[in-house]
């Protein structure tokens, strides 16, 4: 039984899932959720795609340096970002998390802006693409370096914890950084403290070229969290139903001092790891094809269709309505222009102590 | 006026924090039942209680992670590192993490946070109690560092470390920890990061030095002032940023500059300080900026005062800057 009166249950031997691949509804419980919040999941995910297609089209033509591939996890995306009070809750997010973000209600303007690297980008510049985040949603900047926002999530949600602010943390990470002592020193000291966090893995079986079977003995990555005396949920994370239920049940159950958990969504990566990666050399094309089969979006669309919610033409003003929203956006982000020179030197502390202040005549100089 | 050590100081200047300011919470191995194990934060959990004050799980990675994210939740997190030479395990979560939040995040999220570790040997310590890896935390931008040596000093630098904006490591010469007691106001001062103290005011040589190797460095500069040279002693406290302006300031009066730190001698803060000296200095120089520091080699336990620069290493390098 997946679900014991109320709650899910930790440790299910299959992945927690409430849609056959046929889009048929499997729970042992009734849906719950009305048909606006159905529809919404559906845009959003549909969303989260066209943005990933977008990406590739900017790394194809050269108006970007690095993208790194969702597709394949536009269901745990949306389930993470409908399973949050949205600017309440705090994220710490990784790079391949670009649908999320957009879930979160990043505007597609800020998106580009840091795709592009240029003055549109609300972090001026200062990373590669695919490194979101946003102070006014609460979305903790990623950084490039795996697990290492895991501890700094974990401080977030004992802060949250010590003041009682009712807020929960809610920290996202492939299966790779399962392997990084940062991961287990962050799941640690929030699971012994208690802290309201949910660490969620985005389990897509590779990080890079290495499989799962050469990354962990684990059975699973939720059985991990037995070690930290915490629940580990695994779930369909392609199910995007599936996962929406587990999170906002996991969250409220943090929100109400029940403490940190872990919840593993097995999702799969349809392309590379990054537009620097060919996995053509590390797995086979009919594997790829085979995990298309459980498509969070085909599944879904199945699921509406049969509800009486979608058809063809709600399908195509989706689809209209989203690219004009990505061309747009991308337009205004392009109209911005390049981050200034000075913008180097900003931002490196509270203020530009002397030898920051003499860099920074050295570049202005050279640029005069 | 209350006389303390450097442990009293920094146990004061926390508890002062923490009454003036309830976002100050301090964690860290060993800091809250037992007061850290040179109970430096003795009595803090009495006095402010368990969610004030925290017992930390046994990883650097932790305590320096959570600070950075308690820092940009709005807390003001004061982190312990048991020993300078355990802060490698959270090494990428001072580098990755705290030192670049603030410019990846294009100043939308910060870490205002303090890192405090006894620093440096003297104790007998062997290489994982000895070491002095200031120059790592410089060579990082984003990061402020200060090394303290007076227990005045460390009170005004620690209460200006809690305020800061700026992830801030504090490094406390652990040599220097019950060394001396001094007169410590009971009044809210604060000390600037990134000024020095003149702690000698002389007219032949400059002697700069910071933390621990204050000390050989004064008892150096008494016996020359016995032996008829008057020699400057300049404090720099802070390391990152150091005081470019004082150290020029000396060093264009006196023409001479020794630059003293038992830290390794390659690419140091010594190194640093003497290479700015002669760029901005050369033709004022009367000799080259010189430097006496530690050694390339792990620190050495039978030799633990040998490794350090020694009273007698440091006049002998003065004596050859000055007969130059």
């Amino acid at each position: 039984m997946i679900k014991d009166k109320t709650e899910f249950q930790p440790f299910t031997p299959e992945p927690i899932r409430v849609l056959s691949d046929e889009g048929e509804w499997v729970a042992p419980f009734e849906l719950d959720l009305d048909d606006a919040t159905l529809k919404r999941l559906y845009a959003e995910m549909v969303a989260a795609r066209m943005l990933d297609e977008k990406l590739t089209i900017l790394i194809r033509t050269g108006k970007t340096s690095f993208i790194a591939p969702h597709m394949g996890h536009e269901g745990a995306h949306v389930a993470i970002a409908n399973a949050v009070q949205k600017g309440f809750d705090w994220l710490f997010p990784y790079y391949r998390d670009m649908g999320l973000a957009l879930a979160m209600g990043v505007p597609l303007v800020e998106i580009f802006g840091q795709m592009l690297g240029n003055a549109a980008d609300p972090a001026k510049g200062r990373q590669m693409p695919s490194h979101t985040g946003s102070k006014a949603l609460n979305i903790f900047t990623v950084g490039s370096a795996i697990a290492s926002h895991v501890p700094p999530a974990a401080g977030a949600a004992i802060s949250m914890k010590l003041r009682n602010t009712g807020q929960v943390t809610v920290c996202s990470f492939g299966d790779g950084a399962t392997s990084e002592g940062d991961w287990h020193a962050g799941v640690n000291f929030a699971a012994v403290q208690g802290a309201p966090a949910v660490f969620v893995c985005e389990n897509n079986r590779y990080a890079i070229s290495v499989d799962l079977s050469h990354q962990t003995a684990s059975h699973t990555i939720a059985d991990k969290a037995r070690a930290y005396g915490i629940p580990g949920y695994r779930v369909d994370g392609m199910d995007v139903l599936a996962s929406y239920y587990v999170l906002k049940d996991v969250v409220e159950r943090a929100r109400t001092g029940h403490g940190t958990a872990l919840v593993e969504l097995e999702v799969y990566r349809y392309g590379p790891h990054s537009s620097a990666d060919d996995d053509s050399r590390y797995r086979p094309k009919a594997e790829v094809e085979a995990a298309k089969k459980r498509d969070p979006i085909v599944r879904y669309r199945k699921f509406l269709e049969k509800q009486g919610l979608w058809d063809e033409t709600a399908e195509t003003e989706l689809r209209a309505r989203i690219a004009h929203d990505l061309d747009t956006a991308l337009k205004q982000a392009e109209a911005a222009g390049e981050a200034p020179a000075e913008w180097m030197f900003e931002d490196v502390l509270s203020s530009r102590p002397w030898h920051l202040e003499e860099q920074r005549r050295v570049v202005l100089e050279e640029l005069r | 006026m209350p006389t303390l050590t450097m442990i009293g100081a920094i146990n004061t200047a926390l508890s002062e924090e923490m009454s003036r300011d309830e976002r100050v919470v301090l964690f860290g191995e060993d800091v809250g039942k037992r007061g850290g194990v040179f109970l430096a934060t003795e009595g803090l959990q009495q006095k402010f209680g368990p969610d004030r004050v925290l017992d930390s799980p046994l990883s650097e990675a932790a305590i320096i992670g959570a600070a950075v994210g308690m820092a940009a939740h709005g807390l003001r997190p004061v982190a312990e590192v048991q020993f300078a030479d355990y802060v490698f395990p959270g090494i990428d979560q001072l580098f990755s993490q705290a030192a670049k939040l603030r410019y990846r995040s294009g100043g939308q999220f910060t870490a205002p946070m303090v890192v405090r570790m006894p620093t440096g040997g003297g104790v007998k310590g062997g290489h994982h109690h000895s070491q002095s890896p200031e120059a790592h935390f410089a060579h990082t931008g984003g990061l402020k560092v200060v090394v303290v040596s007076t227990p005045y000093d460390t009170k005004g630098l620690l209460k200006s470390a809690v305020r800061d904006d700026d992830p801030v490591i504090f490094m406390e010469p652990k040599r220097l920890y019950r060394a001396v007691k001094e007169e410590v106001p009971e009044d809210d001062y604060l000390i600037p990061i990134g000024k020095a103290a003149l702690r000698r005011e002389g007219t032949d040589i400059t002697l700069v030095s910071y933390g621990g190797s204050m000390v050989e460095t004064l008892k150096a500069a008494e016996e020359m002032a016995s032996a008829g040279i008057n020699p400057e002693v300049i404090d720099l406290r802070s390391v990152m940023p150091w005081d470019k302006e004082a150290v020029l300031n000396s060093v264009a009066k006196t023409g001479r500059l020794l630059m003293i730190s038992e830290a390794p001698h390659t690419a140091s803060i010594a190194s640093e300080v003497t290479a700015t000296v002669s760029e901005e200095l050369f033709d004022q120089l009367l000799a080259p900026a010189t430097r006496v520091t530690g050694f390339d080699i792990p620190y050495p336990y039978a030799q633990d005062k040998l490794y350090m620069p020694t009273v007698t290493r440091i006049l002998n390098a003065a004596k050859r800057v000055l007969d130059y």
